[in-house]
């Protein structure tokens, strides 16, 4: 089975976690495009066997207001998505669509659904199986960002996939 | 496991209390006099307070007690009606209280003449509510409107948890429906209020669930691996209109509540949701975004295969419609420039009308007889609700902790 490549640009998150005591993951970084990210340290141990080993891919994508569709940068990173899951057939992953707080609340939770078959679709078409990936919407009702801003908004509109 | 349970009380649940201010009254509210009502004074005094706020808050109404006229009567045939004219009152009202009954008496200053005698029967320990049913009798006298001071008010409450709540409309005598640690939204009464429906995201994901005020049993509307959200009664009780994911986006449905089964209503690949019955139940509206804004649609039950026939037009959100009780008109979520009003529309005109003035307000819920509209706001980052009759008199109805939203305005409970 083929593990994280320390030099993977797009900091797609695959977190080694569980089994595996000797891999410390730690460092927690925001990128340049704004996906938060667990990089998995360096630190790693050839001779450990990983196949009993929990793997996530977890990755943020960020929508424009009132926008269900993927940007560029979107893109770059589901790509990485995409490969992760290809990777570990096994991976089953939650796409959970937000939006910001403006608009009312049964748009904005139709609006996080799109947004997440957006992603749903992106996988699919990528070669991930439809009955890996579940699909769901929270609306505008679990904000990370709390200010009354475009900053705190442009956070908001997003698609959790972990 | 799950993290939810149920609370079931009844009375005296002190919790985050609503307490109401007026914030702005009409230009020329009728201006009654409430006497003491003869018999017990204690329980005068907190029927006279309650009535007092009950139509002060109408915005409406400008009440005046003993202290403020000339004479105090203790019985009709000592009314000087001079006394009340000089002041500018237009109403008198006047009382006796009797083992908890309550006989009551409205008198129009203008004619020197009784238009109302009206008794009612008390029950132990529930002053407030008969208070209420006296308010909507001198409300109804004057105005001509069925009073709304005995409805109710269903909310959502954050703070920490998310609670489901119930009050009276002045915010008064509190019950918790539900709490739970994820996120309760669209709460709706069903039309004899006995029930409401909810959407609660307590297994994960939103489920609409049905429950019953007094016993407290609920349920899940329907089993089904998706979403579901958005549920709206038929004004017959027999169905519930719901936004269902499962054809990969939002599509609203009827559900037939007695043999649970689904009739498919909009077909579009955009957004529809936040569907509403017309009062008369022939016609749904909802919000669609198939214009490529979000727009209110409607269409008509009568006819087979009706198509839906777009009702908004100006701006590029309206959202979140309902109708007037008189199917005069709707009532919505309009945004203008960058800001979120709630805004009206009359059938028989071509144009909206703002009614409200702050930047984030969201949640309109039609009072039954169709004069007041309640709906949330944003106080910098605290969710509070408000309230405006379409005379034009506005209030607030500020938690005195935590954050207020989705306001559901009950139907008569008599």
């Amino acid at each position: 089975m083929r593990f994280l490549r320390s030099n993977f640009s797009f900091l797609v998150a695959i977190l080694f976690l569980a089994s595996c005591s000797s891999m410390n993951v730690t460092e927690e970084t925001v990128n340049a495009n704004n996906v938060k990210t667990v990089k998995a340290s360096q630190m790693m141990d050839e001779n450990i066997t990983y196949d009993s080993q929990a793997v996530f891919a977890n990755a943020t994508i960020y929508f424009d207001f009132d926008k269900t569709n993927l940007t560029s940068k979107s893109l770059q990173t589901l790509k990485s998505v995409a490969e992760a899951l290809n990777e570990n057939s096994q991976l089953r992953v939650t796409l959970a669509g937000h939006a910001d707080e403006r608009g009312t609340r049964e748009y904005n939770l139709a609006l996080g659904q799109r947004r997440a078959e957006a992603v749903s679709q992106y996988l699919i078409l990528n070669g991930v199986s439809k009955n890996r990936l579940v699909v769901k919407s929270f609306g505008e009702e679990k904000p990370i960002a709390f200010g009354q801003d475009e900053e705190s908004y442009s956070k908001n509109r997003r698609v959790e996939i972990n | 496991m799950r993290k939810l349970f149920l609370i079931f009380l009844f009375f005296n649940q002190l919790y985050a209390e609503l307490i109401l201010e007026i914030t702005q009254g009409t230009d020329d509210p009728y201006r009654v006099a409430i006497l003491p009502f003869s018999g017990d004074t204690e329980m005068s005094e907190e029927l006279e307070s309650i009535i007092k706020n009950n139509l002060n808050r109408s915005g409406e109404f400008e009440t005046f007690g003993e202290e403020e006229l000339l004479s105090s009567p203790s019985s009709e045939e000592e009314i000087v009606f001079n006394d009340f004219k000089i002041l500018n009152i237009d109403y008198l009202v006047m009382g006796s209280i009797a083992g908890g009954d309550v006989i009551y008496n409205v008198f129009d200053i203008s004619k020197s003449s009784k238009i109302r005698t009206s008794t009612v029967f008390g029950i132990p320990n529930k002053n407030r509510q008969l208070a209420h049913y006296i308010s909507d009798g001198i409300y109804e006298e004057i105005t001509g409107l069925k009073g709304i001071s005995s409805t109710r008010i269903l909310y959502v409450t954050e703070n920490e948890k998310f609670n489901l709540v119930v009050a009276d409309a002045d915010g008064k005598n509190e019950q918790i429906l539900l709490e739970s640690n994820e996120p309760i939204i669209s709460p709706v009464w069903s039309p004899d209020s006995k029930r409401v429906a909810y959407v609660s995201f307590e297994t994960g994901m939103a489920k609409v669930f049905i429950q019953n005020i007094g016993t407290g049993e609920r349920e899940v509307v329907i089993e089904n691996s998706s979403q579901i959200s958005s549920p709206a009664w038929s004004p017959d009780g027999k169905f519930l209109s719901l936004t269902l994911y499962q054809d990969g986006n939002a599509e609203i449905y009827i559900l037939n509540l007695r043999n649970k089964n689904l009739t498919r209503l909009t077909n579009h690949y955009s957004i529809d949701t936040e569907s509403s019955w017309s009062p008369r139940g022939s016609k749904i509206m909802f919000t669609s975004g198939r214009s490529g804004s979000p727009q209110l649609y409607e269409i008509d039950l009568r006819r087979f295969n009706s198509k839906p026939k777009r009702i908004t037009f100006e701006g590029n959100y309206n959202a979140k419609g309902s109708y007037m009780p008189d199917n005069q008109g709707i009532v919505f979520v309009h945004r203008s420039e960058s800001e979120f009003k709630i805004a009206m529309k009359y059938f028989d005109e071509n144009f909206i009308r703002p009614l409200t003035i702050s930047q984030m307000d969201e949640s309109p819920s039609i009072s039954p007889n169709g004069n007041v509209i309640v709906y949330a706001i944003k106080d910098g980052n605290k969710g509070l609700l408000a309230g405006v009759t379409l005379s034009g008199a506005k209030f607030k109805l500020p938690a005195s902790n935590g954050a207020v939203r989705e306001p559901a305005w009950s139907g008569y409970l008599r």
